[in-house]
């Protein structure tokens, strides 16, 4: 059992329009751990995250952030601890950039000035600084996802809960984006359909498959020749950190 | 938040204007200085003119600016709750069942009844029926009432209502028939100080919550989701944001019968002007609401004088054409 666990899901089962999304899944991620979800579609990788910042309920097993029962978190301690970056989208009309990264400091005990401080980093790093007072509902996909990492960033939670963080991002933005997000140093769940990327950043990671966990430790050793053949349907391993694709078993 | 301020008090000061021409003008013809005189109770005004000011147009104007902004704070926070730009006060079925209820009541129950519990209140109680009946076909335990669910069961409810209504003044008696349609079209003719009270309070109670609201609003438009990972109690939030809007609409509904638009209109003309974020535009959407309804209410007494148009008729020719603006840029948003 690892020191310090920021998360602790055990036995987990989730059900959703009569189908089992998630079967008994366990996890435990230590404080300051970066941990990558993998899987393919379907593989109950966005349910757990969404469980994980009480978007949706649960059937059986038991969620834990910080030592705490997910029920157990008052409002402004969870504001304080929680961050996700979610993929789905509101009415966001009439919202510029700046409104919608600053919406997602509502709750925290910061003064005005401390507020813009950390608006306009967050912008920065995000390249927005010149958009901050477009309308998000016009701007680009990527301009948007931007727009909901930057708001993360100002936020700085210690547990960050990201949903597919390279979504839409040019390359640059991929990198540089998780990078600070790395050197933050706090604790990172996250989804990730580029494995390669995902190597790049989670010190662990958890491959799924229909709803279970199928292996859990570094990607070197998870994402390896067998495990990309069954869970992936892929010939390939990850090799001196990059994956190596030969082709898809049809 | 300082272009917010000054477009919201130049609106304010529009809105004073607009109620002092709608006290002040009328079907009566008389000078300015009795007009004057009996709005400032002067000795020397006109003892009958002090009585169509003060007990007859200042309570209709003040009803008509209530019932405006209600309905537009009530818009405000359907299209927000929902996500849906084109939410209004009344998605939930609460025109409709008012509406069944109250032609019902006048061309089907006996007169004692409607002439006893007045008709505001049986439509007040057709809206809460209908709302309720929208909220049990929404309601699913463990879910946080999808908007869409609740959009798809406010319209199953209406429809059902319409077709009730439709049925009541197709077999009712002609004349009564006429008094019904009146009533469904909107009008603000009769209304006293004893009908503005509860509007008012209604009104003031549920400003406050949602200014009290407004960063949780706020991070409701941002998605379910989202809002819920921001920590936001968002079942909660919309039950009660549901309960105000039949509070709201009901209570208009039962002062001035239907109006339709404003709910959907004004909340779109305050966002362009303000943007999103609810601390500016809720104030900016009370008083455009409040403004709109009372020149609307005016226009239809003096255009046809010494007949009244009903309320909804002039709103629909008025509202129709920026309603088509705000739709072609609210495309360009999705």
């Amino acid at each position: 059992m690892p020191i310090d666990p920021m998360i602790e899901i055990a036995n987990l089962s989730v059900t959703l329009g009569g189908r089992s999304r998630v079967k008994d899944f366990s996890l435990t991620v230590p404080r300051g751990r970066f941990h990558g979800l993998l899987g393919p579609n379907g593989a109950g990788k966005t349910t757990v995250l969404r469980t994980l910042y009480r978007a949706r309920g649960f059937d059986a097993g038991t969620i834990a952030i910080g030592g705490r029962s997910l029920q157990d978190w008052r409002r402004a301690d969870w504001t304080r601890t929680v961050g996700a970056l979610v993929q789905e989208g509101g009415n966001l009309q009439g919202l510029s950039i700046r409104d919608v990264v600053e919406i997602g400091l509502m709750d925290l005990p910061l003064s005005p000035a401390q507020k813009a401080a950390r608006i306009d980093a967050a912008l920065g790093l995000a390249g927005l600084t010149d958009l901050a007072d477009s309308e998000v509902a016009l701007v680009s996909g990527g301009e948007r996802q931007k727009t909901h990492i930057a708001q993360i960033l100002a936020r700085d939670p210690e547990l960050y809960i990201l949903d597919e963080p390279a979504n839409h991002l040019d390359l640059c933005y991929q990198i540089m984006l998780l990078d600070e997000i790395k050197r933050r140093g706090k604790t990172v769940i996250a989804t990730f359909h580029d494995l390669t990327l995902a190597a790049r950043y989670c010190e662990t990671v958890t491959l799924m498959r229909e709803g279970e966990a199928v292996a859990s430790g570094p990607p070197a050793q998870v994402l390896s020749r067998d495990n990309m053949r069954d869970v992936f349907r892929i010939h390939g391993a990850l090799r001196d950190g990059v994956m190596r694709i030969e082709g898809a078993i049809p | 938040m300082t272009r917010a301020v000054a477009l919201t008090n130049v609106a304010a000061l529009a809105l004073i204007l607009a109620l002092l021409a709608g006290v002040f003008f009328g079907t009566a013809d008389v000078s300015w200085g009795a007009r004057w005189a009996a709005l400032t109770g002067a000795e020397d005004a006109p003892r009958s003119l002090t009585l169509i000011l003060w007990d007859w147009r200042l309570p209709r104007v003040l009803a008509v600016a209530t019932v405006g902004a209600s309905l537009a704070l009530a818009g405000v926070m359907m299209q927000t709750v929902l996500h849906n730009p084109l939410a209004d006060p009344y998605l939930m079925g609460l025109s409709s069942g008012a509406s069944a209820a109250a032609v019902g009541a006048i061309l089907w129950l006996p007169s004692w009844v409607a002439s006893t519990l007045g008709v505001p209140l049986i439509a007040f109680a057709g809206a809460v029926c209908a709302f309720v009946m929208t909220l049990g076909l929404s309601f699913r335990r463990g879910t946080m009432m999808s908007p869409l669910v609740v959009i798809l069961a406010g319209v199953a409810v209406s429809l059902m209502f319409q077709s009730l209504t439709a049925f009541f003044l197709y077999v009712g008696d002609p004349r009564a028939t006429r008094s019904a349609l009146g009533w469904l079209m909107g009008t603000a003719a009769g209304i006293g100080w004893a009908d503005l009270w509860l509007p008012l309070i209604a009104l003031g109670l549920v400003t406050a919550y949602a200014l009290a609201r407004a960063q949780s609003l706020d991070a409701v438009l941002l998605g379910d989701e989202r809002a819920m990972a921001l920590g936001l109690p968002i079942r909660r939030l919309r039950l009660f944001v549901f309960a105000a809007v039949a509070l709201l609409a009901g209570l208009s509904v039962a002062t001035v019968g239907i109006v339709g638009f404003i709910g959907l209109i004004v909340p779109h003309m305050a966002r362009l002007l303000v943007g999103g974020r609810h601390r500016a535009l809720i104030p900016l959407s009370l008083v455009l609401g409040a403004l709109v309804l009372v020149i609307v209410d005016l226009l239809c007494r003096v255009i046809l004088a010494p007949e009244e148009l009903p309320l909804g008729v002039l709103l629909a020719i008025f509202a129709a054409p920026p309603f088509i603006l705000i739709l072609r840029r609210v495309r360009h948003a999705y």
